[in-house]
Parts: C-alpha cells; sequence; structure tokens
C-alpha cells in the first residue's frame, strides 16, 4: 500500500493526466444536483458534495442499453452484436458505499449459469478512485450495513479530504498502475497519514443513524404471509424512486425498438414487472412488490451471497415521495415478534 | 396551527369511536426535517400520531381513490378540489368519504431550504410564527416562511376546501390578485425554438420513475398508456423522444382535471419542474371553455362535454 | 447536399373521416384538381375517432406533418363525434406548440364531401407550409 498527497489545486491536472488514456467520469453540479458524467475539458469534477444524485450504477447498466441490432429479410435475419470493446474509464470520487455497491452487483451478475456480459465487459475497463466521507448525513446507515465512511472496499484507489489536500491512498495493483505514470505526485507525510486516520475514525463515529440486522433475515423468512406487509404498503405509490436511484437495484426490461433489441431499467415496485402474457399478475398489489423488494434485500440475497443487497447510502430514504423509510421497515422487521 | 392538529385528532377520534368511518387517512410525522408521511389510523389509540404543519404536502386524495371502506380524510384546499374531481369522474363514491377541510396557508417546498443552504444539511427544522428556524452541523437560519412555500401555493386562489364535510378552523380570506400562469406566459412569450430547447434540458434529466404519475390522485388508470404493450403505444426507454412524449400525454391526460396541487413537482426526486408542464392545461382550459377543475360535484369535465359555439380558429 | 435538400418533399399523414372529407378527397380526384401527393390518407369512420395518440406516434415515426380532416360542425354523421373532436383537438394543438413541436406540422380542417376543391387547398396549404419547415426533427426518434 502506498500514500501519495496531491494539493487540491492541482486535481484537475491529475484528471487531465488520466483522460490522455482513459474516459474519466466524476461528480460534476448541474442544476443544483450532484450527477456522474463523463468529464471533458470544459467542465470540472467536483469532489465537495454529499453524494451523487444517481448511483454511479448508470455507467455500467445504463438506464437505456442496445444490446444488438439486427436486420431481418424474407428468409433470413443477421444479428449485428453492440461493439464491446470500450475505452478504459477511470471513475474519480466514488464514495464508499457506492463502490461497495459496485462489489455486490459483481457478484450478482457473474454468479452463475449466465453472465451479464454487458455490464462486466464496462466492469472490467473501469478503475475505481474512491473518495472517503468526512461528514456522513444523518440519512447514512453504511456502517450497519458493513460498509464504512472510509471503506475501501471495490475502490483502486482511495481518495481522503484532508483539508488544503487530497490524501491518497493505494488500494490494489490497478490503482497503483494508474500513479505510476504520475510523477510528480508528493510522497504522503506521517502527519498526513495521522490525519486521515484521524478523520475517517470521526466519520465513523457521526454516522450515527443505525439499523440493527442481525435477526432480520431470519425473522423475514418466517414473515411471507405476516399482515405487517399490508400496514407497510399502504402509503407506497409504486413509483421507481426508490429503486431507480438503489445502487443496488439492477432489474431490466427488456424491449423491441425497430430492429433493436433493447434493455431499460425496470423496477419491481411497478404494476407491470411480474406481469405475464396471459395476463396474471403474481404480483398483483402494492403488497406483494414492497415484500419483494423487502425480500430480495435483506433475505433472498443473504441466502445467495451472504450480505444484505443494501449498502446503506441513504438515497431512497432521502427522495421517498411519501417518506417512506426503509430503516423504519427493517426496525419493524427487527422489533416483530413471530413465531 | 397546533389548534388545528388538535381538532383533526378530536375529529377523528369522534368520526372512528361513532363507526361514521373505517379509516382515517391523515399525516404523521416523518423521519426527516421538514416531512410528513400520510398515516392511516383505524385504531382509536394511534389518532394522537395525527399531525398538521406546513410540511403536511403529500396529496391524500390519491389514496382514497379505489378504497372500498369508508375513509376520513384530511384534505387542503387543492386535495379536497381533487376529490370533487375524482367523485365527478366516478371513481370515489361522494358519500363514501368524509372530508375533513383544513383551510391552507401553503406547505413548505424543501428543495427550496437545500437550495437556499448550498448543500448544508438540515438536521432539525420548527417552523413557527411564519418563520422557519433551520439547524444543522455548526449553523442556524432563520428564513421567511412565504419565500419557501411551494410554487403552486404562491399563487393558490383556492386555500379553503370547496367541498368538506368537517371544516378544522376558520375559512381563509380568498386571495385573487395572484398571477397564476405568469411562468407559462413567459415560456409562451418565446419562440417554438426557445421553447422546445427548454423543455428538451428540463427533461434530459428525467429518469421515468413515474413518481410524478404514481402520486399524480388523477392518474389511476389501471394500465398507464405508457405500459400498455398490446399495442405498444409508446417506448418506454429515457431516449428525449420518448420521455417527451409520456410528459406531453401525461399533461394532456390531465387537462381540464388537474388543479396544481404540485404533487409531481414535490415528488420529482430529479427536481424537474413539472409544474411549469401542466399548468399549459388549465390555462387552455380557462382560456377556451373558462373552466376550473374541481370546485364542485355538479360540474361537467371539459373533455366530456362540447358547445356547438366552441372556439375553432385553428381548424382549416 | 444542397440536391438532397431541394429534393426533400414533406410526408403528411392525413385521417380523413369516411362521410365527409375523405369523400370530399374522392371528389377532388374525380374532377381531377391538382394537388400536391405528399399526403398518404388513413380513412377513419369519424374524425372523433382520431386518438391523441395517432397523431403522437406520426410525429415520432418521423412523418412531417399529419392533418386530420372530419365532417363540418352540425355534419357529423354520428351528430357530435367531430364536436367532441374538436375540444380534443384543440387542447392537443395548444400543448404540442407549447412543448415546441412547430404548430404547422399539425393541422386539422373540416371538409365535406361536395368541397373537392376545397380538400385540394388544405392539402396544398400543409404541404406547402411543412415543405418550408423542412424535415421533421423534434419529437422524431432516432
Amino acid at each position: 500500500m502506498k500514500w501519495k498527497t496531491i494539493e487540491k489545486r492541482n486535481f484537475s491536472a491529475l484528471v487531465e493526466e488520466l483522460a490522455k488514456e482513459n474516459e474519466v467520469i466524476g461528480p460534476l453540479k448541474e442544476k443544483n444536483t450532484v450527477t456522474s458524467v463523463r468529464i471533458t475539458s470544459e467542465n470540472e469534477v467536483c469532489l465537495d458534495f454529499w453524494n451523487t444524485k444517481k448511483p454511479p450504477k448508470e455507467v455500467f447498466f445504463p438506464q437505456t442499453e442496445t444490446l444488438f441490432t439486427y436486420r431481418t429479410s424474407k428468409n433470413d435475419a443477421e444479428i449485428i452484436e453492440s461493439p464491446a470493446i470500450r475505452k478504459k474509464m477511470v471513475l474519480v470520487g466514488v464514495r464508499p458505499c457506492d463502490s461497495r455497491s459496485l462489489v455486490l452487483l459483481d457478484k450478482f451478475l457473474s454468479s452463475g449459469e449466465h453472465k451479464d456480459v454487458y455490464y462486466l465487459e464496462k466492469r472490467k475497463n473501469a478503475t475505481i478512485v474512491g473518495l472517503a466521507c468526512n461528514h456522513p448525513l444523518s440519512t447514512c446507515f453504511c456502517t450497519s450495513l458493513g460498509g464504512s465512511p472510509s471503506g475501501k472496499e471495490g475502490m483502486d484507489l482511495l481518495l481522503q479530504d484532508i483539508n488544503d489536500k487530497y490524501l491518497i491512498q493505494t488500494v490494489t495493483e490497478k490503482g497503483e498502475k494508474l500513479l505510476e505514470k504520475i510523477s510528480w505526485l508528493k510522497d504522503a507525510k506521517k502527519a498526513d497519514i495521522e490525519k486521515g486516520k484521524k478523520l475517517s475514525s470521526d466519520a465513523e463515529a457521526a454516522v450515527r443513524s443505525k439499523v440493527s440486522l442481525s435477526d432480520v433475515s431470519e425473522k423475514l423468512d418466517k414473515m411471507f404471509d405476516d399482515p405487517f406487509w399490508d400496514q407497510i404498503c399502504q402509503k407506497c405509490l409504486g413509483c421507481g424512486v426508490c429503486t431507480f436511484l438503489c445502487p443496488t437495484c439492477c432489474c431490466f426490461d427488456v424491449l423491441e425498438e425497430g430492429e433493436e433489441r433493447v434493455r431499460i431499467w425496470d423496477s419491481c415496485q411497478f404494476l407491470c414487472f411480474a406481469l405475464q402474457g396471459s395476463g396474471h399478475n403474481p404480483r398483483p398489489s402494492g403488497k406483494e412488490r414492497m415484500r419483494q423488494r423487502i425480500m430480495h434485500k435483506f433475505n433472498y440475497f443473504v441466502k445467495n451471497y451472504g450480505k444484505s443487497f443494501c449498502v446503506g447510502c441513504g438515497r431512497c430514504v432521502q427522495e421517498c415521495p411519501v417518506n417512506l423509510d426503509i430503516r423504519d421497515v427493517v426496525k419493524t422487521i427487527s422489533a416483530r415478534k413471530v413465531e | 396551527m397546533e389548534n388545528f392538529e388538535d381538532s383533526i385528532r378530536e375529529v377523528a377520534e369522534k368520526l372512528l369511536r361513532d363507526k361514521k368511518v373505517d379509516l382515517i387517512i391523515g399525516y404523521e410525522q416523518g423521519t426527516l426535517p421538514l416531512r410528513t408521511t400520510p398515516c392511516f389510523v383505524e385504531k382509536l389509540e394511534d389518532v394522537k400520531k395525527l399531525v398538521w404543519n406546513a410540511s403536511c404536502d403529500a396529496n391524500l386524495s390519491k389514496y382514497v381513490v379505489g378504497k372500498k371502506e369508508k375513509v376520513g380524510v384530511v384534505a387542503k384546499g387543492c386535495d379536497a378540489r381533487l376529490i370533487a374531481v375524482c367523485a365527478v369522474e366516478n371513481q370515489i363514491p361522494r358519500e363514501n368519504v368524509v372530508v375533513i377541510g383544513v383551510p391552507c396557508q401553503g406547505v413548505i417546498d424543501r428543495k427550496k431550504i437545500e437550495a437556499k443552504l448550498e448543500g448544508k444539511e438540515v438536521l432539525e427544522a420548527v417552523v413557527k410564527d411564519e418563520q422557519i428556524k433551520v439547524e444543522g452541523e455548526g449553523f442556524e437560519v432563520v428564513l421567511p416562511k412565504k419565500d419557501f412555500l411551494c410554487d403552486s401555493c404562491h399563487t393558490c386562489r383556492h386555500r379553503n376546501p370547496p367541498i368538506y364535510d368537517v371544516l378544522i378552523g376558520e375559512k381563509l380570506p380568498q386571495s385573487t390578485d395572484k398571477n397564476e400562469f405568469a411562468e407559462v406566459s413567459s415560456l409562451e412569450s418565446k419562440s417554438t425554438e426557445e421553447r422546445w430547447e427548454h423543455f428538451k434540458e428540463e427533461l434530459s434529466t428525467c429518469i421515468r420513475c413515474y413518481a410524478c404519475r404514481n402520486v399524480c390522485p388523477l392518474c389511476y388508470c389501471k394500465m398507464c398508456f405508457v405500459d400498455q404493450s398490446m399495442p405498444t403505444w409508446f417506448g418506454k426507454t429515457n431516449d428525449l423522444s420518448d420521455t417527451m412524449i409520456y410528459h406531453i400525454v401525461r399533461a394532456f391526460h390531465v387537462a381540464g382535471r388537474c388543479v396544481d396541487c404540485g404533487a409531481c413537482t414535490r415528488a420529482c426526486p430529479m427536481a424537474i419542474n413539472l409544474r411549469e408542464l401542466v399548468k399549459k392545461t388549465e390555462k387552455i382550459m380557462k382560456e377556451r371553455y373558462n373552466y376550473e377543475a374541481g370546485l364542485g360535484l355538479e360540474e361537467v369535465p371539459p373533455l366530456g362535454e362540447f358547445k356547438m359555439e366552441d372556439s375553432q380558429e385553428f381548424i382549416k | 447536399m444542397k440536391n438532397a435538400e431541394e429534393k426533400w418533399e414533406p410526408k403528411i399523414l392525413a385521417f380523413l373521416c369516411n362521410w365527409c372529407s375523405y369523400a370530399g378527397a374522392d371528389l377532388a380526384g374525380i374532377s381531377r384538381i391538382q394537388y400536391p401527393p405528399n399526403i398518404r390518407v388513413v380513412r377513419v369512420p369519424c374524425s372523433g375517432r382520431v386518438n391523441p395518440y395517432y397523431i403522437i406516434k406520426a410525429l415520432q415515426r418521423g412523418w412531417d406533418g399529419v392533418l386530420v380532416s372530419g365532417c363540418h360542425p352540425g355534419d357529423c354523421h354520428y351528430i357530435s363525434g367531430n364536436l367532441v373532436a374538436r375540444r380534443r383537438f384543440a387542447v392537443l394543438k395548444d400543448l404540442l406548440e407549447y412543448f415546441g413541436i412547430e404548430p404547422e406540422r399539425v393541422n386539422f380542417s373540416w371538409v365535406s364531401a361536395a368541397e373537392g376543391e376545397k380538400f385540394a387547398n388544405v392539402v396544398t396549404d400543409v404541404v406547402k407550409e411543412v415543405k418550408a419547415l423542412g424535415p421533421a426533427k423534434r419529437l422524431v426518434k432516432r
């Protein structure tokens, strides 16, 4: 592991350097919100933000993606694959929760018989430069899910804001290689590293929102038919805010768009999500749909991969139009008596 | 306001106790500052959960549509107007609903406060005497409430519920001098080209989460046009054409029905000014057919009737 | 390139009601009245049958203009189909214009079965106006 530092005012020079061989994607301030976009010479990375409005999943799993195109003639059809080769990407300013979400997505989309090549191809070419959180929000609950405001999971490099400069920590060989070419970075002084550690532990303590998940998965096992779901789904509108803004939700729908096979984001909260061709809908009401979301995140995924499918980023908590707080839902499950 | 809260609880308790209703739909304290969340009260002991404050922004009439039981619902002016619209459209049996009308002084737009604070997080907020005191890590500011109301509330001309069964407090004087169409008019004065560029930019951030649709009490279709697949009318991608058409058709579908409650704008996670899109339909209805939605139960929706002498200057 | 632009001819989709405008178009044909060949006709029972989706879908599919034509008020075969449609079209037209779609692309007319000449004039006008605008771009999908 290597420690380097960079003066804040030199950061754009670093981005410029990286942009020579990579496509740099980073947070950018637009219309009062920060979103992750491709960084070009006209816009500058903004590292002064809580978290991006949309998670980085869309870089690897775009909302609309052409899988392949085809031409049909009278007796024949020809499939034209989308070009898979992409430029190398560097994602700058990924928060620890979001970086963790990519690790979970990697697992989910690469395990089993069928791998999501569209996602994995892009993922393979990406280097993640994380940014530690010094000031977690009141809606952040990453520590309850095994993350940390200065967690390194999924990152190749970790940046940390230490007032006038960024402390850079190499996490993987890939990350180290990225820095090799940039000769003008200074080695970190001992005081810088100490300062970083102090800020990390302060940030860890500042995550005050806690959710106990210890028995949630087990309880959910016995709660499939619990009347609890009837109550909890009452105010849910069935929109896609929580799932679309979720860094781990990755359900999609496949459509025909002319002679293109396209996939788009889909949400388990939508009425049509489970609707079958026959007209039968196995999840006909909000109750079943809400149950699916919670079950998938805190039960099914735990069983299959040993972890919850939530990273505690708090986006759904902040943006839910009716303030249906997932932390409350989990707390209620936790407090519920089941036999 | 606190009196309002007490009265709402009193009324709710009485309705439940007398078995006039099976369910009360109101607001309870949310989990974040400046937020409330819809509250469904069936038991007497839960009545104390009900609150009333300037963050009671959800349009609860949404939850009345489709309810089979007898419902009591807390309704601001705009909520009550939508109950009237839905009753006219036979979506809410009027006799099944007890409207607990609340004269409304406007709800707070938390996005405006967020913008004002430039990224600082609100940890606590108290609204008192027309002022909002917000606190966060290392700061405390007092903001005048009137500057942080939702746009819809700024120009609201129907603060008192036009229909109600019980009225909380007393009716407020109606303001009549506000130009609710100022934004629309300023857009209209631009060229088609400029307007297209404006909406293109505004809607380019849309993520098709359908919060605007699902939060709207008027969007009660069992299957939305955009979800229909036999045939598929319009695409569901976030391609500009698809997104634009979704918003145009949604605006068209609420024409003559929308009362500008502002719920869609508040629900949008991407902070798109949806009000600007649907407000135009209200203006069209007013100018062409002198119609305002949701003011009574005897009205005929303007797109459900016609007159021989209707304007037809656009027809060749 | 310039040559291609000059050669470009707009494509207009026309929804004509069975009882008046379609017959009007027929009359224009039988009477050998000349009008531009840029329209493709869809015969509908009544202008009231024209769902706004049809118009928007046509614009999305890349038609350069749309024309909906029905019976004059009072002449509707179904008594009031065109009157209900008139309100609907008024709102749609205003709304599309507000969103920045060129108003010349969306046209409505009343043409009776006896108005072959009027039909030809309407089509000539519409084609001329759309031609001046150039190919549709705004709502066209890819």
